[in-house]
């Protein structure tokens, strides 16, 4: 079990060469300075506003199917006999049962 | 390092790397559903906002289990889970930039948690759920992001621990997912699986250690931090182990950075040890020196010579000896001799003075000493008859009081004590100062004196023997008095010292409720020390100790440095078990508090107690052990009409686990005799006691869905019930109450706020108003007698205002809300009070204020500002904001 902490990462081996573990009764009280940004760069591009598409997603998913079934069909194999033959049911390739 | 404010509560925060970037940016969603994405530009020290957007929906039920945000591992798309049965995609597009969000429908409607995996063509997310039958999966699936839907995934994993928590997704070249639940850790992927039985325990925050993602750090919600391993062979996972590392505060995140070092950031502290927390405002002394020494009557410091700058000599007083201490070459204090002092009596006053000499004044005489070779140079003795009780001295003036009320006025010259005048006043004197004040540091020509009869006397600062402190203006040519204030600094009587600290005059009122005094602005203001009590204080500025206070207190000499400005302190007192609840009876001197005690085995049921403790030491002075099941819900100390008694009263309920809703409580009523609580008086009730109030004489208890009133009724035999009068019916849960007169304001559970009022005439409660929003309450409070501040689930605050000028019945019986804040922290209770001391003349004094505490332990305050400054200071922050943008706006 000795070995299950060996090796640890070290991506660099200058950091923490001077940490010393703190005093526990006695914390660190460093206070980091507060950033109070002036400048306009608070602002991404415009076309970096992102919202989420208007429209409903069962509308959407509706539409979908619709686009789906008006996709024209494969053409029919050699096997089948005609018009009135078996037609083989396309099973949908999503997963999700929708309606 | 900085500190960046976000104007939102974080829920999520990610780094990532986009293709073809150099640097990681950071993803960060706020509670309300607002996203930015930020870029350090570490040239002009700017935080750059690269993307922002609000991915709020209308239309959707916020998720039980809080929001989940995460990024694809190779930066295809950001996926959200902030709504019941709704995944949302923000895509990438291939130059790094982000494109219009979507929704997905996602059956699973409990989910626990969702994280990417790893090396996949197409962008899959695992899934981890619970059924309808409370069972809990795994499941994977594919985004198609040109289908705008879900794939079915490669694999999926029924049947996991019904503690199951946490995905961790794993790195190449192993992939796949650790599932973690409280009793057993399981690695899943398409073609393995393994699992390893664990300690129970709820994991809370994981760190990833190696690249590869071979080991992890786990912490738990006790603070455990175990480290986790998955053993492989090449590709292959061949098994886990894991092994406890140490505890630590409570992880919320475990980061590992480099070289054997972990951060940990924990939003719970030390916080599975049970503590009380004393949070007090005012100014610390920093402890340099101590030394254990009972029954100091006086303290002085005196200089080797006038031309020193440091102080040499600590005389201390006892009452039957004096001791002198002075700092040896090692710089520790010492105990020395000053020859020509006598040292087997009590030293009544001690001051430096001119010529290089030091002063003695005993009860007997006064004594003039040579401060280079410490011999006695000259004494004055005082007549028979005649013992001096007060006394004080400066540079070159010694003032001296005997009994009779006779006033003795000394001279020193060099050498010599010349006796320059005798007077004799109407009372007994009770305290002298003859402190210089004007341009001459050695020499006043005023000197304050306080007799021992009432208030009409001169001073600047008088403190009185009943803990009163009196101040006045002092005209320093015609030695007129003015403007007399009175303030209370506790119940002990005060002594007062004057001190100099950054070169300002501070006087140091040493009593039960130490404090500063100062002047500021043409105005004296008060400071809080942050010690318990002081009998005497004494500046001491020596070298190894330089602006020093030596401060005595109880069997202790102490020697530190007074903090400039007034903080706040917080001391901890280790309870060694959960507090949910605290009461203070000022009369019994006494905290009640109602906690949980820890467990020491899984298998116990919790109990719960109340528990009395004395309030200066904290210790347990008394316990109540509740019943099996039974929570202590409320704690109150109050008393009632026709008798004298002080009471503590305490509510519970009985927690079974298979009810969902408490139907059984009880209200306890305690008296605190011989330091012991004695039960008195119990009441069943039918549901839990969720909140007492004292109101008119009677006990108001909130009990599930009704406030019922009971009257404290006096059996034939003497002894004492509680004896329901009326009640009111017309809440989910009344969870909150406050009272005011007649009124009673109840914060429900999900109903908003109401108002009830108690009709004497009929003994009953009724309805007078209530606001019809549906706010889920945590907290409520009465700002005056027709506004009412409420905090809701949200991490809102809400004040609502009664309106009883309205037209109609339906205008009136609605509260009206007039005000909102968006806090981001969950408040759970108001309490009026301040934390800074309260002064008789200052304009602060007039603003009301309000306390609150937050789930995650911020202490807040909210004051009632008058119109005009309000005005002003909501003009300053507009100003502000257009100055001072917000990050990721």
């Amino acid at each position: 079990m000795g070995s299950i902490l060996g090796d640890l990462p070290s991506f660099d081996p200058h950091n923490f060469s001077q940490h010393r573990p703190s005093d526990p009764s006695n914390p660190s009280r460093m206070v980091p300075t507060t950033y109070h940004p002036t400048h306009n760069r608070t602002l991404p591009p415009p076309h970096q506003v992102i919202t989420t598409e208007v429209k409903n997603i069962l509308i959407r998913s509706f539409y979908q199917r619709a686009e789906d079934k008006m996709r024209p069909k494969r053409p029919a194999s050699e096997h089948l006999a005609g018009e009135h033959g078996n037609k083989h049911f396309r099973a949908s390739s999503s997963s999700a049962q929708g309606l | 390092m900085l500190d960046v404010p976000i104007y939102g509560r974080i829920a999520t925060l990610e780094l990532f790397r986009p293709h073809g970037e150099t640097q990681d940016f950071l993803f960060i969603v706020t509670e309300r559903h607002k996203f930015c994405v930020l870029q350090w530009d570490a040239e002009s020290s700017e935080l750059v906002t690269r993307a922002m957007g609000d991915v709020s929906d209308r239309i959707g039920r916020p998720t039980d289990n809080g929001q989940i945000g995460i990024i694809d591992p190779d930066c295809r798309l950001i996926g959200l889970h902030l709504y019941d049965g709704l995944f949302k995609v923000i895509p990438f597009d291939n130059k790094g930039q982000l494109k219009e969000a979507f929704n997905i429908r996602l059956e699973e409607l409990q989910v626990l948690d969702i994280k990417f995996l790893f090396g996949c063509a197409k962008p899959t997310i695992a899934v981890l759920y619970q059924d309808n039958k409370d069972a809990r999966h795994v499941k994977t699936y594919e985004v198609s992001l040109k289908d705008k839907d879900f794939v079915e995934g490669p694999w999926s994993q029924n049947n996991l621990d019904n503690g199951a928590d946490l995905l961790i997704p794993v790195p190449p070249p192993l992939c796949g997912v650790l599932i973690i639940g409280e009793e057993t850790i399981v690695y899943c992927s398409a073609n393995a699986f393994k699992a390893i039985p664990i300690r129970p325990s709820i994991t809370k925050a994981y760190g990833r250690v190696d690249v590869d993602g071979s080991r992890y750090l786990l912490g738990d919600h006790a603070g455990l931090v175990h480290l986790l391993v998955i053993t492989h062979e090449k590709e292959k996972v061949t098994g886990l182990k894991i092994e406890l590392l140490g505890e630590t505060s409570i992880a919320s995140t475990i980061s590992y950075l480099d070289n054997a070092v972990v951060f940990v950031g924990s939003s719970y502290g030390d916080s599975q040890d049970g503590s009380l927390r004393i949070v007090r405002n005012g100014i610390g002394i920093n402890e340099q020196a101590s030394v254990e020494l009972e029954g100091i009557k006086g303290m002085w410091s005196l200089k080797s010579s006038v031309d020193e700058a440091f102080d040499t000599f600590l005389v201390v007083s006892f009452i039957s000896e004096t001791r002198i201490l002075a700092m040896n070459l090692e710089d520790e204090l010492e105990e020395t001799e000053i020859e020509g002092f006598l040292s087997q009596v009590q030293t009544l006053f001690c001051h430096d003075a001119v010529y290089n000499q030091l002063v003695q004044v005993t009860s007997n005489s006064v004594r003039l000493v040579s401060s280079t070779t410490r011999e006695l140079r000259d004494e004055w003795h005082a007549p028979a008859g005649f013992t001096v009780n007060v006394a004080t001295a400066n540079a070159s003036q010694v003032l001296l009081a005997t009994g009779g009320g006779h006033l003795v006025y000394l001279e020193i010259g060099d050498g010599k004590l010349t006796e320059v005048q005798h007077t004799v006043l109407e009372y007994e004197v009770s305290c002298l100062d003859i402190n210089p004040i004007s341009d001459n540091p050695n020499y006043s020509q005023l000197a304050s004196v306080g007799m021992w009869t009432d208030i009409s006397i001169s001073y600047l600062l008088c403190a009185l023997g009943d803990g009163h402190l009196l101040n006045f203006q002092l005209d320093t040519t015609t030695g007129q008095l003015k403007d007399r204030k009175k303030v209370s600094l506790g119940t002990q009587p005060i002594t007062l010292r004057t001190f100099s600290s950054k070169s300002a005059t501070h006087v140091f009122a040493a009593s039960d409720r130490p404090t500063v005094i100062y002047s500021s602005n043409k105005k004296l203001l008060y400071s809080n020390v942050n010690l318990k009590e002081v009998s005497y204080m004494c500046p001491f500025n020596s070298a190894a100790f330089p602006d020093s206070l030596a401060i005595a207190r109880e069997g202790e000499l102490t020697i530190g440095t007074i903090d400039d400005i007034q903080k706040l302190h917080i001391r901890t007192i280790p309870l060694g078990e959960h507090a949910r609840r605290i009461c203070h009876q000022e009369q019994t001197r006494t905290f009640g508090i109602c906690s949980l005690g820890n467990q020491t085995n899984a298998e116990e049921s919790e109990m719960h107690f109340v528990r009395l403790l004395d309030d200066q030491s904290f210790e347990f002075m008394s316990t109540y052990p509740l019943d099996a099941f039974e929570y202590a819900c409320s704690i109150l100390s109050c008393s009632f009409t026709d008798d004298k008694n002080v009471y503590y009263c305490v509510g519970t309920a009985y927690v079974l686990p298979e009810e969902n809703e408490p139907t059984k409580g009880r209200i306890l009523v305690f008296i605190v005799e011989d330091a012991k609580l004695q039960l008195i008086a119990e009441k069943e009730t039918k549901g839990a006691v969720y909140s007492l109030n004292a109101f008119n004489g009677k006990l108001l208890a909130a009990i599930n869905q009704k406030i019922q009133l009971y009257k404290w009724m006096l059996r034939d035999d003497g002894t004492r019930e509680l004896q329901s009068e009326c009640g009111h019916h017309g809440h989910i849960l009344a969870l909150y109450v406050q009272t005011r007169g007649d009124f009673i304001v109840v914060g429900d559970l999900m109903k908003s706020i109401s108002l009830l009022i108690y009709k004497h005439e009929e003994g009953a409660i009724e309805e007078r108003a209530r606001d019809y929003n549906a706010n889920w309450m945590s907290a409520v409070e009465i700002l005056d007698d027709d506004t009412y501040l409420g905090a809701e689930n949200n991490f809102n605050l809400l004040t609502v205002k009664k309106n009883s000028e309205g037209a109609t019945d339906e205008e009136r019986g609605r509260l009206e809300v007039v005000g909102e804040y968006h806090l981001g922290e969950f408040v759970n209770r108001f309490c009026h009070g301040s934390l800074v001391m309260r002064l008789p003349d200052s304009e602060i004094g007039q603003i009301p204020t309000v306390i609150f505490g937050t789930v995650n332990g911020m202490i807040g305050v909210i004051a009632s500002l008058p119109q005009e400054q309000y005005a002003f200071l909501e003009k300053l922050q507009s100003s502000l904001r257009k100055v001072i943008k917000g990050v990721g706006d």
